[in-house]
């Protein structure tokens, strides 16, 4: 891709609105041209100014009030433990009149650990959240690299090809990729495919000269579209077929029943 | 007009709260709650989602803010960008959970705002990016506010829309390019 491809392509960066694919070429392109990360941050002061356009809105006065609690808990944490417990000894010496004072520190020892204790459960519970966001971007992560390998894998076998499918029909914007080796083991990534109705699910086709198509297996794209399936691809389709992709009954059908969503050239 | 004085007093606040000057973060709460949970509300349309988000907003500034080099960008796109970034994380994290797209909560948000004089000084730039958006073709705005409200990618906004993708693109960076010439008319505002 060429410098002004990428160019391009940064004002929908500001925005955090690439698709995966075009975000990680254009993020090792920027890690490389300076003149692009300028212009970033041109775009990025022009996507924050939306922000103007939600009206403003009032937090509830406790919001601030926790901000500062848990600001003041972490910097305690870093201040030394003698601080921790420091009583004003004038203060101590008022409580001693009463005779109490033992009771009384107890009480506000107490007061004090109920406090740290809520404190540090509402750290935990961000904690625990940002922990959660992380182990799901490390298993999409992980998915993407065996996605990765075994495509891989089937590229660099003996036969292999590599064919896209476009939309049409009602599954126009869509698109796929298929992948497969001489042996007929076969990889198909699908994206921006729309949502399959309750009862059914998208089946690969493969279509030989004037022959009946010829099933294969069935998927589910998720909410984003997205849909991957491995299959076998026929022998007889492996030198020439069109790949097709129909929307069928659940478990899929022995014949298309639908129109075509995406389909390869020959 | 805006002078530069806004921007040097919130650089000088995320200056001393790098140095882990509290008063400063309250200062800086104070002058950019509505705003951040503005965004936030707009985003999750959920005040008790939104309020939790802006917690963990200030407390990332108040543990990230010696991050902040003003150098690449004013504090208040550094803000926003945290904030917006932080709220669309949590609408993915409750992509389960029914959302009811409706201005009505927003709407609502919006009446209970006080006078706030620390806040005034944004009035006016509300003014002019939303007079620069209603300028802009509606087939151009709705994929922009698509892509920085509900957290869009172009294919998930191509797929909304029912537009192909290639026009999507189009319409998105066309869309940025004007709303910037637009923007930049109005001199110092936004650059």
């Amino acid at each position: 891709m060429a410098h002004q491809e990428y160019k391009e392509m940064l004002a929908v960066l500001a925005l955090s609105a690439l698709d995966a694919v075009d975000e990680r070429a254009l993020s090792q392109h920027l890690s490389e041209c300076a003149e692009c990360r300028r212009e970033l941050a041109d775009w990025e002061s022009t996507a924050a100014a939306l922000a103007l356009s939600a009206p403003p809105a009032e937090p509830s006065p406790q919001v601030r009030d926790q901000i500062m609690s848990a600001v003041r808990s972490d910097a305690q944490k870093q201040s030394t433990q003698s601080r921790v417990v420091e009583f004003p000894q004038s203060r101590r010496e008022r409580w001693t009149a009463f005779g109490n004072v033992g009771a009384i520190a107890a009480a506000v020892l107490f007061l004090m650990l109920i406090i740290w204790i809520l404190v540090l459960w509402q750290q935990n519970r961000a904690l625990r959240r940002e922990s959660d966001m992380l182990a799901r971007q490390m298993q999409s992560i992980q998915e993407e690299t065996a996605r990765a390998n075994e495509l891989v894998s089937i590229l660099s076998s003996p036969g292999a090809r590599f064919r896209s499918l476009s939309g049409t029909g009602p599954g126009v914007g869509a698109t796929a990729q298929l992948a497969y080796d001489g042996s007929g083991r076969a990889l198909l990534m699908a994206n921006a495919l729309p949502p399959a109705p309750r009862g059914k699910q998208y089946q690969l086709w493969f279509i030989v000269g004037n022959n009946p198509p010829i099933p294969g297996q069935t998927f589910s794209p998720d909410e984003m579209g997205k849909g991957e399936l491995r299959d076998e691809v026929p022998e007889r389709a492996l030198d020439s077929a069109v790949f097709a992709i129909t929307l069928e009954p659940a478990g899929g059908s022995t014949a298309p029943t639908s129109a075509i969503y995406l389909r390869s050239g020959l | 007009m805006r002078s530069e004085q806004p921007h040097d007093q919130d650089v000088d606040l995320l200056k001393a709260i790098a140095a882990r000057n509290e008063a400063a973060l309250g200062q800086l709460y104070d002058r950019y709650r509505l705003i951040l949970f503005g965004v936030l509300v707009r985003i999750l349309n959920n005040r008790e989602e939104a309020e939790d988000v802006l917690q963990e907003v200030f407390l990332q500034v108040w543990r990230r803010a010696a991050d902040f080099d003003e150098n690449r960008g004013r504090p208040f796109t550094w803000l926003v960008t945290l904030a917006r970034s932080r709220g669309i994380d949590r609408l993915r994290a409750l992509a389960s959970r029914e959302r009811v797209a409706t201005m009505a909560g927003a709407t609502e948000a919006s009446e209970e705002v006080s006078d706030a004089a620390t806040d005034a000084i944004r009035s006016e730039e509300r003014g002019v990016v939303n007079s620069a958006l209603a300028q802009l073709p509606e087939e151009q705005k709705r994929p922009l506010m698509l892509a920085y409200f509900d957290g869009l990618t172009q294919s998930e906004i191509a797929l909304q829309l029912g537009a192909p993708l290639g026009t999507v693109k189009t319409r998105m960076r066309t869309g940025m390019m004007k709303l910037r010439e637009l923007l930049s008319a109005r001199g110092q505002y936004f650059h």
